[in-house]
């Protein structure tokens, strides 16, 4: 330990001979770094898994269910109407299953009160175990009728009642009364891919949750797709909603083993098939079950703008090593007599690699502190410019220490061939300079 | 302590090879005090660096206290330099930022001695060179002979069996000399081996021994009596 505290006062005295030079090379590094933590945090965040003990267990299943001949765009629709969420939920093969729609409303506790802008996830109870959703107070509806309750999200509590324990309290949604029966605790699905189809897989989470056939039953309008494919009015929703071919329901079930999916696979196509018999399904069946992982690729929600900046940052971290590198080989070569000189002196090419670990770990800590400062005015900037990011601008610690990380190998890579051209150059030659 | 049987050295350019050591065969036993001198680009620093295993060689064999040099690690190499071996240079070669004691430690940190253990080498070899009270000074605040002196002092520090000095004097006016090659006399009384390149015939004879090359060949190896007796 002392030797290695004397190493590091070494490196220190050699930082002082150069200054400028050792204070160009932090920063050059810190600035290729700094903008590729920033990127990185964003693509990272992204990226994530937000269910990983779950996800691979979770499916989005489409049908080419509706009672048109497709002639020129015939992909599968993404959303299924209200029938064919009843059809589906009738296989009984699903762990768990549940529909959902978006809504805007509002809300308030009294008619006194201003009214407080709400977004409405209008869905059914295996929704929050679905996605594993914690509650901090009540409990989920015991079943898919309809009823008029809500659940809060801890935000929306707050906001309303100034506390969480509000479970049984009346509200007013759109001026209809509802009672709370229970209140989530802090939860933030990232990215929220249960709502992938509609992009909205970068937003915030909703504020209240509504029962699905309460939200027909209020005639709640989806804010997000909706198709009709016969002379459904879907302004409607109430009268209409359930039977004609209006879809806007998205469907996501659990299917927890191979055999699970594979008989779900087997149903859906049996269902279309038994459709297309009884001729309410003109069009070629084209069944889909996607898994949650696949969903953002799927619907091509993946960020361009992202992966653009990916590709981009990645560059120009090279770049800043190939010019850090050869400011450190200035830098070391310059120091070569002193390498030549401990080695006549007696140090092993060994302990003159010590001596350079030493050097990697201070330029390291220095280049870590400047690259994060970098990092961090790059995520500001970012969310600037690109505001539906800002959810994903975090650093949790997996994303910090694999940042870490990097700046240590990057700093052993700008130290590493510099060190070893400067202590396996010819001694006697080494001396001379 | 040294014996080298024809050893040769050459280098090598694309165009030519020049023949810096031809089948040069030396003896030099332990205690001996030997001058090596000859004009300049005769092979006198190449032979002084082989022996101190800073430069290879070609061919023949060099053999310290016994045992041969060809073929050994990089960490062999280093750990012979580091036990057996002190070097004094022309130039000095310290290091301009760190102090007195700082330079006479280097070669000591590497022998993994402890800090008691160091300190006591340090400041034995302070004493022999007449720089104690100079310890935290830096190089550059000391004259040449003083810088020289404390050069030396780092080749003793290690307490090594043999010094090689490359024109210890030969930056050196001529008082300063005096005081350098006094003190090589008075190490080389304590038991430890030299050999000096020098240019300068009045410090070989001081030797006691002259090996002469020329051409890179040794072409004569002259022993003197010692000059105390001589003058006596």
């Amino acid at each position: 330990m002392e030797q290695f505290i004397y190493y590091l006062k070494v490196s220190l005295k050699g930082i002082k001979r150069a200054p400028l030079p050792y204070a160009l090379t932090i920063f050059i590094l810190s600035v290729g770094l700094g903008v590729f933590f920033a990127n990185a945090t964003f693509y990272y965040q992204l990226n994530s898994d937000p269910l990983p003990q779950k996800s691979d267990k979770l499916f989005f299943p489409m049908l080419n269910l509706v009672p048109y001949q497709c002639t020129t765009d015939c992909r599968t629709p993404r959303v299924l109407s209200y029938s064919n969420v009843q059809k589906l939920s009738q296989s009984g093969i699903p762990t768990q299953a549940a529909a959902m729609y978006s809504a805007d409303g509002y809300l308030r506790i009294n008619a006194t009160q201003p009214p407080l802008p709400v977004s409405i996830r209008i869905t059914q109870r295996d929704f929050f175990s679905l996605f594993d959703v914690p509650l901090l107070h009540g409990s989920v509806w015991p079943d898919n009728s309809a009823r008029q309750e809500v659940i809060l999200t801890k935000t929306s509590a707050e906001n309303l009642f100034g506390r969480t324990d509000v479970v049984g309290e009346k509200l007013l949604l759109d001026d209809r009364h509802v009672t709370i029966s229970a209140v989530l605790d802090s939860w933030q699905m990232l990215p929220r891919l249960y709502d992938a189809n509609n992009h909205n897989h970068l937003s915030d989470a909703d504020d209240i949750y509504l029962p699905l056939e309460t939200g027909y039953d209020m005639n709640y309008l989806s804010n997000s797709q909706s198709s009709t494919f016969d002379d459904t009015d879907y302004r409607q929703l109430s009268t209409q909603g359930r039977t004609g071919a209006l879809h806007q329901l998205q469907y996501w079930v659990q299917l927890d083993t191979a055999a699970q999916q594979q008989a779900y696979r087997q149903f859906m196509h049996n269902l279309v098939q038994d459709e297309k018999a009884a001729g309410r399904h003109p069009s070629e069946p084209n069944n889909q079950l996607i898994a949650m992982r696949d969903i953002v690729s799927y619907f091509g929600g993946e960020s361009s703008d992202i992966k653009a900046f990916a590709l981009v940052t990645l560059l120009f971290l090279l770049v800043c090593l190939f010019n850090a590198s050869h400011l450190s080989l200035n830098r070391y070569l310059s120091n070569q007599y002193e390498f030549g000189l401990r080695r006549a002196l007696g140090a092993s090419r060994s302990q003159l690699q010590l001596q350079m670990l030493a050097d990697v770990l201070l330029m390291a800590l220095f280049t870590i502190g400047g690259a994060l400062l970098t990092g961090y005015a790059g995520i500001k900037l970012m969310t600037e410019l690109l505001p539906a990011n800002r959810l994903f601008a975090d650093w949790d610690l997996t994303l910090l220490i694999a940042l870490l990380l990097l700046a240590v190998i990057c700093s052993y890579l700008v130290t590493l061939y510099p060190s070893l051209r400067a202590s396996f150059g010819t001694l006697n030659q080494q001396l001379k300079e | 302590m040294i014996t080298l049987n024809n050893l040769s050295k050459i280098f090598r350019t694309e165009l030519i090879e020049t023949h810096a050591l031809r089948d040069v065969n030396l003896q030099i036993n332990e205690g001996e005090f030997a001058a090596l001198t000859g004009p300049s680009g005769s092979g006198k620093s190449t032979l002084l660096n082989i022996l101190g295993t800073l430069e290879s060689f070609d061919g023949g064999d060099y053999l310290l206290d016994g045992q041969s040099v060809t073929g050994l690690s990089d960490a062999a190499l280093s750990k012979l330099r580091n036990e057996k071996i002190g070097f004094i240079f022309q130039s000095f070669n310290l290091i301009k930022d760190f102090s007195i004691y700082d330079n006479i430690e280097l070669p000591l940190r590497y022998r993994g001695l402890n800090a008691d253990a160091r300190k006591q080498r340090i400041e034995q070899a302070l004493e022999l060179v007449g720089l104690h009270a100079r310890r935290d000074y830096l190089p550059g605040q000391l004259s040449g002979g003083q810088q020289q002196r404390v050069a030396i002092a780092r080749a003793i520090a290690g307490q090594p069996r043999i010094l090689l000095a490359d024109e210890p004097t030969g930056n050196l006016d001529s008082l300063m000399a005096r005081q350098v090659m006094e003190l090589l006399e008075q190490i080389n009384q304590q038991g430890c081996t030299i050999l000096m390149v020098t240019h300068d015939p009045d410090q070989a004879r001081r030797a006691g021994r002259n090996i002469q090359i020329i051409d890179g060949q040794l072409h004569d190896s002259t022993l003197y009596e010692p000059l105390a007796a001589h003058s006596a």
